[in-house]
């Protein structure tokens, strides 16, 4: 097909604003799944994705459209909304030459859709603004357009409506992805380009490249070699995803699809790279590439300390798939063996650790969640510090950095007020606001990364009542005054509870656990305290007083067999604790603990 | 000295009795509905059961159990006891029977005083009636009186009687009172009973619906006022929950409690005899239909180590006030590794939980509160 009829385009939105149910009705519409084949989010596969109604995976699909008496290829790459996945959406973006901006007409544009429609505009895209769900009761079109024109300088006439649940304006959408986005840009370079813009890992086949053909061709026997490492490889399988994987003779300029090579290893081809002929190598590759580096860090540990293997066995299986999951292995005093893990962020994090729950069926425990600290030690030495139990004694540190975000926030204007009390709490400073709308502003701040790792998403929604989003970048180190947080139990510190705060923050975050720990720990024989402790000072103290009465009056008429297998399970139970010194912690106060300490 | 003297290779019959009119709530114990014909057959059953046994041991004591041994008929209860008899090399030195209040009737007193029983126990539970119709007890106070007279006049001069506490709506006050009116009477023995939930009963069900609840603290307190309040009234303690006046504990519990031997009879009834700890099969049918077969049906059944007998002699000697005495334990059981046990005491001791005198190793009372606790780790210990 000539690359003239060819359109490559993707869907960005902000998380729910129904991105997927729009894809699956112009899959619908142009006949590539028979009506009665479509089940709800066709291109979510994974079981999670589902249920949770959003896109992990971008999942590219080839339509055929006929426009005017011609034969047109439309090639949909579906993108994640969440900003965790933000690379895969940037590498998506790159794969195409224009994208429908995805606005929900009773929510309008968020921070979400700004930051994506600003990615797009970068790389160059052609937009269309589509406003979904208009067929919903508290749509407001004029309104969205309004916005449209106003925050992202757009005309209003440009916009679509439509509704993805009835099928409203799904033609007028792909009309205008002929006639509107412009055929595949690059076409004429005389060497093979080809992007990268996802990957997964089959069983048979071994990796699956979804790639967008910028120019040449690919075919079965090619030798090709990946620019960012210079791994070569032999083409084994192209073809396009309809949306199942259909093999083609050959990918040509323009097209999108995928190419399964002999590399067995999904390390080894890195998301973002270029790949060309090995014979007559391209001079310059694609831009845009860049590593992925985990912004969040979590120890993940099996509760059954005997399902250390499975676990590890487990996590490699995990990376296979996800070769943003970074893993390795760590030890705690109180939760045995198991790993530190880098994630992309908290959705991703949540992602893995229900991914180990439900595919894998194990029982975890992740520790608080952290950043990576960059601490310059006296010496001169610099360390990366992804653990609190790493943090150096602090006669050597010099200085402690910590990782900073840009967030964008966009917030209704009644509760701009709390917003900001929101902000100066989590250490945060807005140093530009902006006027979205007569009912909205957006709010421009700085934040240190790791104090928005746990409730910060959370208290947003709930200060403007689900209407307020939040985008972020990260945005480099800056010093900071951060001390380690330990929590000693009977006097010994249990490393599981330790972390790294702000030193404003640490007697109100000891106070709290040492509360919270006193409610959750069982009594014991004896009475014990339970501290939080900054470098050996003690800022917060709660006493668990002993346990007073634990004897049962009958004894059975001699039946001492019935005592001695409640006494036995009784044991049992002592025995799936941690012993902390002379105290035994049940595994489920750690659960409870990491779960509820923000 | 509280404690009667009793022989190391002393026996213990047990006889359980499954016959209840009614189930009370907090029971877990076995019972049927007492029909003519099971009371017949149970009674065939009793005697089989001794005839496959071949009692050549002789008994020191026997404890009628139930169920409600009181709830047959005098001359069901003679029939029994002379089965008993008839299978024994002698009679025995203690025969204690469990009593209801509600089932007490003249003809039955007299079959009991002339097959020579010493000892009655009534499960008296409380003298507050509200307390016990929410118990779902079938007797009153007034009953309770008339029982006990009963008993005194014709001569039963060893009498203990149950009470509990910590009954849902239960003050301290109450409690109080029913001690005081206990100890009025003047018993010979008393044994108090913290509300236990047990697993299929009817108060189980209510606790986990949430109709009920349970407060250790109180449990707590409700002990202690106990200990003190019998302690003054002459009763002196002689485990968690049994009091006596001087040389009336019940032999029988005491037996038991050292690890010698006892022999149950009776569906549900268990044994620690001839070198096996095991229980009856809880089932009238199932009981009779083993025994007729000669092959009797158990359930539980653990062949007797010096370990498990010396840990478990540890965890229920423990129990009683007079405590172990651990040089008696090592000869008694001298294959056994107790070395472990030097650093426990020792802990314990600090915690204030034991005390270890003369070779004697006692809980204290906050320790006997934790019994089940230090027993628990007793098992640790020396199981491991």
């Amino acid at each position: 097909m000539k690359t003239s009829h060819i359109r490559n385009f993707c869907i960005i939105a902000h998380v729910d604003h129904g991105k997927t149910t729009l894809s699956d009705r112009l899959l619908e519409s142009t006949q590539t799944v028979q009506r009665r084949e479509m089940k709800d989010q066709m291109l979510d596969s994974m079981d999670l994705e589902r249920e949770r109604g959003i896109t992990i995976k971008s999942h590219p699909v080839s339509m055929l459209y006929k426009h005017e008496g011609e034969d047109y290829l439309l090639n949909l790459i579906d993108t994640p909304g969440h900003v965790d996945f933000s690379y895969e959406v940037s590498r998506s973006l790159a794969a195409c030459e224009g994208a429908l901006l995805l606005i929900d007409a009773a929510q309008g544009v968020e921070a979400q859709t700004v930051a994506n429609a600003h990615l797009a505009v970068e790389q160059g895209l052609e937009i269309i603004p589509v406003i979904n769900k208009i067929d919903l009761p508290g749509a407001h079109p004029e309104l969205i357009e309004q916005q449209i024109e106003d925050i992202l300088a757009i005309p209003r006439e440009e916009a679509i409506r439509a509704s993805g649940k009835s099928g409203i304006g799904i033609d007028d959408i792909l009309d205008a992805v002929v006639n509107r986005l412009p055929s595949p840009r690059w076409s004429d370079n005389p060497d093979t380009r080809v992007l990268v813009f996802d990957n997964v890992y089959d069983t048979y086949k071994g990796v699956i490249c979804y790639v967008r053909v910028f120019s040449g061709c690919v075919k079965p026997g090619d030798e090709v070699v990946m620019m960012s490492t210079g791994q070569k490889a032999i083409v084994k399988e192209v073809g396009r995803f309809s949306p199942k994987m259909l093999p083609e003779k050959e990918l040509g300029a323009g097209r999108t699809g995928y190419i399964v090579t002999s590399i067995k290893d999904l390390a080894d081809i890195k998301i973002g790279d270029t790949i060309t002929h090995a014979a007559t190598p391209a001079g310059e590759m694609l831009p845009g590439y860049k590593e992925v580096r985990p912004m969040v860090f979590s120890g993940v540990y099996p509760i059954d300390t005997s399902d250390y293997n499975k676990l590890k066995a487990s996590m490699a299986k995990l990376q296979i798939n996800d070769a943003a999951l970074v893993y390795q292995s760590e030890s705690s005093v109180a939760l045995g063996f198991g790993f530190r893990c880098g994630f992309l962020g908290l959705l991703h994090m949540e992602i893995i650790q229900e991914r180990l729950r439900r595919e894998y069926d194990l029982d975890i425990i992740s520790t608080y969640p952290s950043v990576i600290y960059r601490v310059t030690k006296t010496d001169g030495e610099v360390l990366d510090v992804d653990n609190p139990q790493f943090l150096p004694d602090p006669s050597e540190i010099d200085t402690i950095e910590e990782p900073m975000i840009r967030a964008t926030i966009h917030t209704p204007t009644e509760s701009i007020g709390d917003m900001l009390a929101l902000i100066s709490e989590k250490r945060g400073i807005c140093d530009h606001t902006e006027t979205v709308d007569d009912t909205r502003v957006m709010l421009m701040c700085d934040l240190p990364l790791n104090e928005i790792l746990i409730d910060f998403n959370d208290r947003l929604k709930s200060i403007t009542r689900g209407y307020g989003s939040m985008d972020y970048e990260l945005a480099g180190y800056k010093v900071s005054d951060l001390v380690k947080l330990d929590i000693l139990v009977n006097a010994e510190p249990v490393d599981a509870f330790s972390s790294i705060v702000h030193r404003d923050k640490a007697e109100f975050k000891g106070r709290a656990l040492c509360e919270r720990l006193k409610d959750i720990l069982p009594r014991q024989m004896f009475k014990i305290a339970i501290q939080a402790a900054v470098y050996g000072r003690i800022i917060a103290r709660e006493s668990l007083s002993a346990m007073r009465k634990d004897v049962t009056a009958k004894c059975y008429g001699g039946d001492i067999s019935r005592k001695r297998k409640l006494l036995d399970k009784q044991k049992e139970g002592k025995k799936r604790m941690k012993q902390i010194g002379k105290v035994a912690i049940p595994q489920d106060a750690f659960v409870k603990i990491l779960k509820t300490s923000t | 000295m509280n404690s009667p003297t009793i022989s190391k290779d002393a026996l213990g019959l047990y006889v359980h009795v499954p016959f209840c009119s009614h189930a009370c709530d907090f029971c877990a114990f076995y019972q049927e509905a007492p029909r003519r014909g099971d009371i017949d057959r149970y009674l065939d059953g009793v005697a089989r059961e001794l005839d496959l046994v071949g009692l050549v041991e002789p008994v020191e004591t026997i404890f009628w159990g139930g169920g409600t041994p009181g709830l047959l008929p005098a001359k069901d209860l003679k029939r029994l006891g002379e089965t008993l008899l008839a299978h024994l090399p002698g009679p025995p030195r203690e025969w204690s029977v469990e009593m209801a209040p509600s089932a007490v009737k003249p003809d039955k007193i007299e079959a009991l005083r002339e097959l020579g029983v010493t000892r009655i126990s009534m499960g008296v539970q409380s003298f507050n009636d509200d307390l016990l119709d929410k118990l779902g007890r079938q007797h009153n106070r007034k009953q309770i009186y008339r029982a006990w007279a009963a008993f005194r006049e014709s001569g039963f001069e060893n009498i203990n009687l149950d009470l509990m506490f910590a009954l849902p709506g239960q003050s301290e006050a109450d409690w109080l009172a029913d001690l005081h009116t206990a100890m009025d009477l003047g018993p010979e023995h008393i044994s108090t009973y913290c509300l236990t939930f047990e697993e299929d009963t009817a108060l189980w069900v209510k606790l986990s619906q949430g109709k009920v609840k349970r407060d250790e603290e109180q449990e707590a307190d409700f002990y202690e006022m106990t200990w003190d309040a019998l302690a003054a009234g002459g009763y002196a303690q002689y485990e968690v929950s049994n009091f006596a006046r001087p040389g009336r504990a019940c032999i029988h519990n005491l037996n038991t409690w050292r690890m010698h031997r006892w022999l149950g009879v009776g569906p549900s009834a268990a044994s620690q005899f001839r070198g096996e700890r095991y229980s009856n099969v809880a089932n009238l049918d199932q009981w009779l239909a083993g025994i007729e077969k000669g092959i009797p049906v158990r359930a539980d059944v653990t062949v007797l180590d010096d370990e498990l007998l010396a840990t478990d002699a540890l965890i229920f000697g423990l129990r009683m006030n007079v405590g172990v005495d651990l040089g008696e334990l090592v000869q008694r059981f001298a294959a056994v590794d107790f070395s472990p046990l030097r650093a426990w005491v020792n802990s314990m001791a600090e915690e204030g939980l034991v005390e270890y005198t003369d070779d004697s190793l006692r809980l204290t009372t906050r320790g006997r509160l934790l019994a089940d606790e230090v027993g628990a780790e007793l098992m640790d210990v020396l199981c491991s």
